[in-house]
């Protein structure tokens, strides 16, 4: 059935190539979740890069990209049930999403993985994505769990810290970080004073900060939440009872408004944060970040490159594949890192567009990262850390 | 020990003062309209988001200009209640607690379209400890939110007490049968219950928002704490649910002192069920709460 | 002809999910139409359902307890009665409790067992949950499998509304509504009221396990946020009163049309653009936004609903005709 279909919307679009039909790719997120704080942005860089596809001749024939959004709520029954209406209502070819780990799990094992089209998913960090049967349907371009909290890991002892205080917030994406940088500081010869688990999106953190400190002398606080949930509150309570002065973390930290409510020139020095970066240079990011910035987003917030990186790569398979069958899209979405081909920044679309059409290879480097799918789908995890700057916004530096 | 008393009571006691005040509004609906207002903690933020954009506007200190976010709020309120509970008021209180449970959706998304889900603060920066109570460690805004609370509750009091609307309010809570036959007028006294109930609420979410930031889940993250800090004072007894509130506050935090040992008694992510299980443990062996609220 | 076989696609799914909530609208229809008790701790209910058949079915992971991999059947089987003896549980601690009582008490209970759930990482994995649960007919050649499961789903709604029917007006059921209206009478003539409650309590319990059995199987994957209250409780209480209390064809209407509603008003918010100018100034996000305005319709029909019938739809019929209908007005007033 699916093949016949397919066969009869390849020979549409031969037949006629001067349609210029709208090509609809579903935007799956929690708008409305515990996290929407942090999906506001994830959506803006997701638009951006369909704006940028749109500006620049569009997809295919010049077919408008459009994005069918539906709120997964951070919630599995709620994922399942946006994903189903966008895949069979507005008949999407591809999706981008969902947000959170249960979600995308979720979402991908009863909806996508069954109907064989690819999900791109730009918040999902849980390793047991992984391991999904998924014939090659499910992609994130947000990097496992594993690689971010060894990377951090290694940071902090290279910086010189031997004892640190763990404390994370106990949802998908923190606790799964946390662990892994648990298991791996001490292998590299550092101590954990303490780990403890917190209930995030209470009020005060200050008995667990102080808990925490008075189990041992810990030189830092590493600390693992999403910057609205916990993480602003517990920096703050450690702060001002004295307990902490010095914290590390990862990219849901990241986010403008954490040195705006405590204040750039008291974490200045003392907080590094790993974030996902571009490999040789950060051209990409750059060019991103200032598109974004323009329209009065933060180009720091978390994944809010990875939602523009995920719809970019979703638009490149699309022209790739030549056509909205959606086996062919997530074929392609394999073959848009050759790393023997021209090299696509992020925002270059018309450039991609024409090598695909002079059916040159193509590789591109995205705002985060080289974003090269592995055979599951995942990308390898390359960062920088990301202090605090002379202006007061965060400044990301590539690991040396 | 004075690790204990700055790291775990103040915090507690403030955290405590907070609740209270949040729980006298739940307190007193509950008892007067008999119904648990799912709704107000998301008053609780519109008031705190409506404080924000004065603050914003003014640039004046928050206390200054939360009364005007109070009486906004307070006519908030009754306009709710007129629209969407008066219709309820011989109804089974399940019906209300659902109305409660709808206008909590509306009001959340209205304060979100309006404002957006981004992280807002109040105040910036971080502040040190008050110099003149070494070896406390007090911050200047823990003692205004303290001071705050306690005039507020003496006002609720004196208002209680000393005016003919408190006591019509306070016979109403304890057996509304017995006021209306007695010639009081239920209506006002709702009213009433809805003005106080909101500007107490605006006062606990702005104190919060002080200590910590402004963001569109804060009153609803309140709610089941001051649920319980009501349950555990006593349906429709505003003392009872200051000395719930601040039980609760106070029992959150030391959950997780390391009684035994260097590890917290409790593991913090147990934290929300110190207050549920406050809660579900009064309601069986005492549900009449601390002070003899009412019973249904 | 695309179109319209991705509609009736999504037919199916509504209908699955819709059936798996009516399951639930009819169990809280025992306990609260039926016999008049303040359940708002569904939500604990289906997380031990769907936790026990995601446990009891999943193959060996390292990630949480299990292995067992039962057949399906009996998994469901296992979700009825640990749901039913949690229930008893609870019941014995909180069956005397008036009603608005019981309902803050209930809901207390739900979010512990929440916690129980997201914290206790060695039986369930934590916040991340269990996936990979196995579906019943999931190797049908699409799109059978999805059919046939919404099929199992239907059927099994069939059967418990034909049970509760006669349940409905069997002596067993005329008593409850006496207990429900007028409990000092119904003890007066010598009836354990407590014994009555529970029973009614641990067999609507029973029935929200087995949706939860059936949520875990649908969504092939269940963490803590399945129990989050208020898609899990205060959406089936919407249901239940939407359709009529204690009337079970009330209680599955309502079911399916409140999913419907929450489920399709999404397809309103993707016909709106990104952003719109207006005088030279960017009005971003609009979709985002428009999700907020989604959730406040969904409020609006509530009271909507709420104030132009407030018996519910399909208001409640009486097995025996001379009995007075002023049941809704004295139900909470004692």
């Amino acid at each position: 059935m699916k093949k016949l279909l397919s066969v009869v919307a390849l020979g549409a679009l031969m037949s006629s190539p001067a349609l210029s039909a709208d090509v609809k790719v579903g935007s799956v997120a929690g708008v409305t979740g515990p996290i929407a704080e942090l999906v506001a942005p994830i959506l803006a860089g997701r638009n951006l890069a369909a704006d940028h596809v749109n500006a620049a001749g569009g997809l295919l024939d010049g077919n408008r990209l459009v994005m069918i959004q539906a709120d997964s709520q951070c919630d599995a029954k709620a994922a399942v049930d946006a994903a189903s209406k966008v895949v069979n209502v507005d008949r999407v070819v591809a999706i981008v999403g969902a947000s959170c780990s249960g979600a995308t799990s979720g979402m991908a094992q009863a909806v996508t993985i069954p109907a064989g089209i690819a999900s791109v998913s730009d918040t999902s960090t849980a390793p047991s994505i992984t391991d999904l049967d998924d014939n090659g349907r499910v992609f994130r371009t947000v990097p496992s769990d594993a690689y971010q909290g060894a990377t951090l890991a290694q940071y902090a002892y290279d910086l010189g810290f031997r004892r640190l205080a763990v404390t994370y917030a106990n949802d998908d994406y923190n606790a799964g970080f946390a662990a892994v940088f648990a298991a791996t500081f001490p292998e590299l010869g550092g101590t954990i004073t303490a780990s403890q688990a917190h209930e995030p999106a209470k009020p005060s953190y200050r008995a667990e900060v102080a808990t925490l400190a008075s189990a041992g002398d810990a030189e830092a606080l590493a600390l693992f939440a999403y910057y609205g949930g916990s993480g602003i509150t517990i920096i703050r309570n450690s702060l001002e009872a004295g307990l902490f002065s010095r914290f590390l973390g990862g990219d849901a930290m990241v986010d403008q408004s954490v040195i705006d409510r405590i204040g750039a020139d008291t974490l200045r020095g003392n907080i590094w944060l790993t974030q996902p970066i571009s490999e040789e240079d950060s051209v990409s990011h750059m060019a991103f970040a200032d598109a974004f910035a323009a329209r009065g987003n933060d180009p720091q917030a978390p994944f809010a490159a990875h939602g523009y990186d995920a719809t970019f790569v979703v638009a490149l398979a699309i022209e790739k594949a030549g056509s909205t069958d959606s086996a062919a899209i997530a074929k392609a979405l394999t073959q848009i890192n050759d790393p023997d081909g021209e090299i696509i920044n992020a925002g270059e679309w018309a450039k991609a567009k024409a090598a695909i059409a002079a059916g040159k290879a193509i590789n591109y480097e995205g705002a985060t990262g080289s974003v090269d799918f592995d055979a599951n789908g995942d990308v390898p995890g390359s960062y920088g850390i990301s202090t605090v700057g002379g202006k007061g916004t965060w400044q990301v530096a590539p690991i040396h | 020990m004075i690790t204990f008393i700055n790291f775990y009571l103040i915090p507690g006691v403030v955290l405590g003062c907070i609740y209270a005040l949040g729980a006298i509004g739940v307190s007193l609906t509950f008892g007067i309209l008999r119904f648990a207002n799912f709704a107000h903690g998301d008053i609780m933020t519109f008031g705190v988001y409506i404080t924000l954009t004065l603050v914003l506007l003014t640039g004046a200190h928050p206390l200054l200009v939360a009364p005007v976010a109070m009486a906004l709020t307070a006519l908030l309120a009754v306009a709710i209640d007129r629209l969407f509970y008066r219709p309820f008021r011989s109804s089974p209180a399940i019906m209300l607690m659902i109305a409660s449970l709808g206008m909590m959706l509306m009001i959340r998304s209205v304060v979100r379209f309006i404002w957006g889900v981004q992280l807002q603060s109040l105040v910036r920066g971080i502040e040190q400890p008050l110099a003149w109570l070494e070896p406390l460690r007090l911050l200047p805004k823990h003692l205004l939110i303290i001071t705050g609370a306690v005039v507020l509750m003496v006002a609720v009091h004196l208002l209680l007490t000393r005016t003919k609307i408190g006591k019509a309010m306070r016979a109403t809570s304890d057996n509304a049968e017995l006021a209306r036959v007695c010639g009081i007028d239920t209506e006002t006294v709702i009213r009433m219950t809805w003005i106080l109930g909101s500007v107490l609420a605006v006062a606990a979410g702005v104190f919060l928002a002080i200590d910590t930031h402004v963001e569109t889940m804060m009153g609803f993250r309140l709610l089941v704490p001051m649920f319980a800090a009501a349950i555990l004072g006593g349906i429709g007894k505003p003392y009872g649910a200051v000395a719930g509130g601040l039980v609760i506050g106070i029992v959150e935090e030391l959950s997780a002192y390391p009684w035994i040992g260097t590890e917290p008694l409790l593991s913090p992510s147990y934290k929300a069920g110190v207050a549920f299980t406050i809660m579900v443990a009064m309601l069986i062996w005492r549900p009449q709460g601390l002070l003899h609220g009412r019973r249904f | 002809m695309e179109q319209l076989y991705g509609y009736v696609l999504y037919g199916v799914t509504l209908a699955s999910m819709g059936g798996i909530y009516a399951l639930l609208a009819l169990g809280l229809n025992i306990q609260w139409g039926f016999t008049g008790l303040f359940n708002t701790g569904i939500a604990g209910f289906l997380a031990v359902g769907a936790y026990t058949q995601a446990l009891l079915t999943t193959p060996l992971s390292s990630r949480h307890i299990g292995g067992i991999e039962l057949p399906i059947p009996l998994a469901m089987l296992c979700a009825m009665v640990l749901s039913a003896i949690v229930a008893y549980g609870v019941a014995r601690a909180c069956i005397r409790l008036r009603s608005d009582y019981l309902a803050i008490a209930t809901l207390g209970i739900a979010e512990i067992l929440r916690l129980i759930f997201k914290n206790e990482l060695w039986a369930t994995n934590g916040p991340r949950g269990v996936s990979q649960i196995p579906r019943a007919f999931e190797d049908l050649p699409p799109p059978w499998n999805a059919i046939a499961f919404m099929a199992m789903v239907l059927l099994i709604v069939l059967v418990v509304y034909l049970l509760m029917e006669r349940a409905r007006v069997s002596p067993w059921g005329r008593m409850m509504a006496a207990i429900r209206e007028n409990e000092e009478a119904a003890a007066a003539i010598g009836k354990h009221v407590a014994h009555y409650r529970t029973e009614s309590f641990v067999i609507g319990a029973a029935m929200m396990g087995l949706a939860g059995a059936l949520l875990a199987q649908y969504l092939k994957q269940i963490d803590p946020q399945v129990s989050e209250p208020v898609t899990a409780t205060f959406l089936v209480w919407v249901m239940l009163i939407a359709g009529g209390s204690a009337n079970n064809r009330g209680a599955i209407l309502g079911a399916f049309l409140i999913w419907t509603i929450w489920s399709a008003t999404q397809i309103l918010t993707g016909f709106l653009p990104n952003e719109f100018v207006a005088f030279g100034y960017t009005v971003g996000n609009l979709q985002v936004r428009s999700a907020y305005v989604r959730v406040f319709l969904i409020g609006l029909i509530l009271q909507f609903i709420l104030q132009r019938r407030p018996q519910g739809l399909l208001p409640e019929k009486r097995p025996a005709a001379s009995r007075p209908s002023s049941a809704h007005t004295d139900r909470d007033s004692s």
